[in-house]
C-alpha cells in the first residue's frame, strides 16, 4: 500500500485528524503534535502529555487538551500558542463549535467553554467528573456525558442550571447527530445508549461484546459508526424515530480481534476502522467490498481520521507509528 | 481482547488505604522523594496533601459509579477509570501505579475497578492492596468508623505503623485484632512510615499464580497447644447468632464461641507458622472462615455452589482465596474473589508426593459458618 507518511514516534497517537483545508495533523501522548506533510514537528506541552485533541474552530491547526493543565492551539505556521490553562486539571476529553467558535474542555467534573474571538471562558461545574463532551451544529449548546447521563447547557451564558438527559450509569463518550435531532452515548457497560432531543425519549442498544471507545456520525449524519464489537457497528438514522426498530449492521468482523477506533467520511458511506491487531481497512458501505489499508499486524490502532475529500486517511498506533494514506 | 494486547506488560497497581491519620501522606511523600529507583504514578485523592512537586500526581475525585449489570455490590471507581486510561498514553514514563484512598472510603470499589473495567484490566494489574494502621489509634478508629475493618479485610497487606507511640501490649493487641479480621494478610510493623518502598511492589496479592498465602498461612488448629506456649485465651466478645455450640466442645469452656480456627481443621501441622503466636481477637462481624478438606473436591459441584454463594451473599463476602484439589485432575484449581466478582483457574499440577489439601478462606461481615462449612462439604467428591 502507498502510505505517503510512515514514521516511528515511539509515543501513543492520542489523536489523528485532517484539518478543513485537509492538512494533517497528530497528537502524540508526549505532549508533541506532528504535521505530517510538513514533516514538521512541535512540543505543545513540553513537560506534559496530550489526553484529548481536536482541529481548531477557525479549521486551522489542532487544538490540545493536556495533563499540564493547558489547553493550546498548534498551527504549522506558527507552532503552539497557549489558549487557556487550569493548575492540576487533566484536560481529557475536548470539543469545538466551526459554527460558535467555540472550544470547550473538560477536566474532572468541569468544563471550560472557551470563546476563540473574545479569548474568554466560561465554567461549567457537574456533580460528577465528565467522561466527554460535544456541541450541537450551531455551538448552541454543550452536551456533557456524566455519570447517570448528559447534561445540557448553553454554551455563551455563565449562570446557569443545565437540564439533563438522564439514564442510570456512566456514560463515557458522545456524539450528537448533525441534524440535532438524537444525542448518542456509549456507556460502562457495554452498550449505546440514545435520546430523542425533541421529547428525551430513550432508547438502548446493547448486545456489545466490548465497550464501544469510539463512535461518530459519517454519511451526512444518516449514519453512527461505533467500536466495540469484532466489526464497525453501523446504526442507520434515516427515519423520524433515528435507529429505532431499525437493525445494526457489523461490517466486516473479523474474529480473531476487535475494532477499536472508527472513522466515517462527513458526506460519504465510506467508513474506515483500526482493529485491536494493527489492520486498518476501509469499506464503501453501498458496495461489499472492503480495502484493506495496512496488512500487517502490529500495536492497536488508537486513533483514525479520513480526509473531508476522502482520499486520504491518517492513523497512529499505541506504539507511536503514525501513517498517512493516500488513494492512488 | 487481540492477540497484541495480551503481550503488553500490564502496569502494577498498588492500592493504599488507611484511616484517618494512619501515615498515607508520609508514605506517599517519601515514595516520590526518595531514589528507590522506581518511577510512580500516584493517583492522590487530596492534592495539596502532598508536599512534593511532580508532574506524576494526579488528582482523583473517588467517584463509586454502580453498573447496570444487576449486581447490586459492582461498584467501581468511574474517575479511576479515566485516569488509568489517561496513564496509559504515558507508557514508559512510570513503572507501577499507587492508588491512595481517602481515609473513609470502602475500598471494595477501587479493587473492583481492576475486574470489571475490561481495558484497565488489559493495562494494569492490581498487585496489591494495602492498609496502613496507626498502632496507638487503632482501637478508637475502629470502635468509631467501620470502614476501618473493611479496610483491613480487603487488605493483603497490613502496615502497622507508628509502633514508636504505642507499647509492645498495645502493639501485640491491635495485630492479634488484625489477624481476627483477616488472617490471609502480612502484617508489617513500622515507624514513621518507614517501610521498604520496594516492598509495596510486586506482591502478586492477585495473581492466581501466586496463591501461595492462602495455603501457607498460618492456622491456629485445636492442638496448636501443644506446640505454643501462649494460651488460648480467644477473646470471646463475639455475639454470633450462629447455631453452631454443639461443635465446640475442644476447648472444653462452657459457651465457647468458636471461629473457624478451632475444632474443624486438618491436623498435621504442615503449615508454616509465618508469624508470632499470636491469637486472633474476633471481630463481631467481620470475620473470616477457613475450610480445609483433605478429600478431593467435586469441580463442578464447588463451581456452582461458589457461583451462587457470590451471587446470594457477595454483597457481605468482601474477599475471598482458595486452592482445591479437584477429583480427576491433576491441576490444582485457583480462585479468588472480591464481592461478587470470582476469577478462576486451573494453574500448575500439584507435585509429587505434595500434600493435596484443599484450602478455602473467606473474609466477610456476618458469615455464617455453619452454612458455608455445609456448603463446602456437600462439594467434597464421593
Amino acid at each position: 500500500m502507498p502510505f505517503a507518511f510512515e514514521k516511528h514516534f515511539d509515543e501513543y497517537v492520542v489523536a489523528a485528524l485532517f484539518d478543513s483545508a485537509d492538512e494533517p495533523v497528530a497528537a502524540l501522548g508526549d505532549g508533541r503534535v506532528v504535521f505530517p506533510d510538513a514533516d514538521a514537528t512541535f512540543e505543545a506541552h513540553p513537560n506534559g502529555g496530550i489526553l484529548s485533541a481536536a482541529i481548531h474552530p477557525s479549521g486551522v491547526g489542532i487544538v490540545t487538551g493536556g495533563d499540564d493543565g493547558r489547553v493550546v492551539w498548534t498551527t504549522k505556521e506558527s507552532g503552539p500558542v497557549e489558549l487557556f490553562a487550569a493548575k492540576g486539571a487533566w484536560f481529557d476529553a475536548l470539543a469545538v463549535s466551526d459554527a460558535a467558535l467555540l472550544i470547550a474542555a473538560a477536566a474532572g467534573k468541569k468544563v471550560h467553554v472557551y470563546d476563540a474571538q473574545k479569548k474568554t471562558a466560561v465554567i461549567f461545574e457537574h456533580t460528577s467528573s465528565l467522561s466527554d463532551i460535544t456541541f450541537d451544529a450551531k455551538g448552541r449548546k454543550l452536551y456533557a456525558a456524566t455519570y447517570n447521563g448528559v447534561a445540557v447547557w448553553f454554551s455563551r451564558i455563565a449562570q446557569q442550571k443545565p437540564t439533563l438527559l438522564k439514564w442510570a450509569g456512566s456514560h463515557t463518550q458522545i456524539a450528537i447527530s448533525p441534524d440535532d435531532k438524537f444525542v448518542m452515548t456509549a456507556m460502562q457497560e457495554n452498550a449505546l445508549h440514545g435520546w430523542r432531543i425533541s421529547d428525551a425519549k430513550d432508547m438502548r442498544m446493547g448486545g456489545y461484546p466490548a465497550k464501544i471507545k469510539s463512535m461518530g456520525f459519517f454519511a451526512k449524519g444518516k449514519l453512527l459508526a461505533t467500536s466495540g464489537a469484532n466489526g464497525a457497528v453501523v446504526w442507520p438514522f434515516l427515519k423520524a424515530n433515528g435507529p429505532m426498530g431499525e437493525e445494526a449492521s457489523e461490517i466486516n468482523a473479523e474474529e480473531s480481534t476487535m475494532v477499536s477506533v472508527v472513522a466515517g467520511a462527513p458526506e460519504d458511506t465510506l467508513l474506515a476502522a483500526g482493529l485491536e491487531d494493527g489492520r486498518v481497512w476501509l469499506a464503501e458501505l453501498q458496495s461489499t467490498g472492503i480495502d484493506w489499508i495496512r496488512r500487517e499486524k502490529g500495536a492497536p490502532i488508537t486513533a483514525l481520521a479520513i480526509s473531508n475529500e476522502a482520499n486520504r486517511l491518517i492513523f497512529g498506533d499505541e506504539d507511536g507509528n503514525l501513517w498517512v494514506y493516500e488513494a492512488e | 481482547m487481540a492477540d497484541t494486547a495480551a503481550s503488553v506488560a500490564r502496569t502494577p497497581v498498588t492500592v493504599l488505604t488507611g484511616y484517618l491519620g494512619a501515615g498515607k501522606t508520609t508514605l506517599l511523600n517519601r515514595i516520590l522523594s526518595e531514589n528507590h529507583g522506581q518511577k510512580y504514578a500516584v493517583i492522590v485523592n487530596e492534592f495539596g496533601e502532598i508536599g512534593i512537586d511532580n508532574d506524576l500526581i494526579v488528582g482523583a475525585d473517588e467517584e463509586v459509579f454502580e453498573m447496570n449489570n444487576g449486581c447490586v455490590c459492582c461498584t467501581v471507581r468511574g474517575d479511576l477509570i479515566r485516569i488509568l486510561s489517561g496513564l496509559m498514553k504515558r507508557k514508559g514514563r512510570f513503572d507501577a501505579i499507587i492508588v491512595e484512598t481517602t481515609g473513609l472510603a470502602d475500598p471494595g470499589p477501587v479493587a473492583q475497578t481492576f475486574f470489571v473495567d475490561e481495558e484497565v484490566k488489559a493495562r494494569t494489574y492490581l498487585d496489591s492492596v494495602t492498609a496502613l494502621v496507626d498502632a496507638k489509634h487503632f482501637r478508637s478508629a475502629l470502635e468509631t468508623d467501620r470502614v476501618v475493618k473493611e479496610q483491613i479485610a480487603f487488605a493483603d497487606h497490613v502496615i502497622l505503623n507508628k509502633t514508636d507511640l504505642a507499647t509492645p501490649e498495645e502493639l501485640n493487641e491491635v495485630e492479634a485484632r488484625i489477624r481476627g479480621l483477616n488472617p490471609l494478610a502480612t502484617i508489617e510493623r513500622a515507624e514513621r512510615s518507614g517501610v521498604e518502598i520496594k516492598s509495596l511492589l510486586n506482591q502478586h496479592r492477585f495473581d492466581l499464580d501466586k496463591m501461595e498465602s492462602v495455603a501457607n498461612h498460618h492456622e491456629h488448629g485445636p492442638d496448636c497447644g501443644d506446640h505454643c506456649d501462649h494460651d488460648h485465651g480467644h477473646d470471646h466478645h463475639h455475639d454470633h447468632g450462629h447455631h453452631h455450640h454443639g461443635h465446640n466442645p475442644a476447648h472444653g469452656e462452657p459457651g465457647h464461641v468458636h471461629d473457624e480456627h478451632c475444632g474443624h481443621d486438618h491436623h498435621d501441622h504442615d503449615h508454616h507458622h509465618a508469624h508470632g503466636h499470636l491469637n486472633p481477637i474476633h471481630d463481631n462481624e467481620i470475620r473470616s472462615v477457613s475450610l480445609s478438606s483433605e478429600a478431593p473436591v467435586d469441580g463442578v459441584r464447588f463451581t456452582k455452589w461458589l457461583d451462587k454463594l457470590l451471587a446470594e451473599k457477595g454483597q457481605d463476602i468482601l474477599r475471598a482465596k482458595g486452592i482445591l484439589s479437584i477429583k480427576g485432575e491433576e491441576k490444582r484449581l485457583v480462585f479468588q474473589a472480591v464481592h461478587m466478582i470470582l476469577e478462576g483457574e486451573l494453574q500448575q499440577p500439584w507435585k509429587e508426593g505434595e500434600h493435596r489439601l484443599s484450602r478455602a478462606v473467606f473474609i466477610g461481615r456476618h458469615l455464617d459458618e455453619a452454612a458455608l462449612r455445609a456448603g463446602f462439604e456437600a462439594c467434597i467428591a464421593a
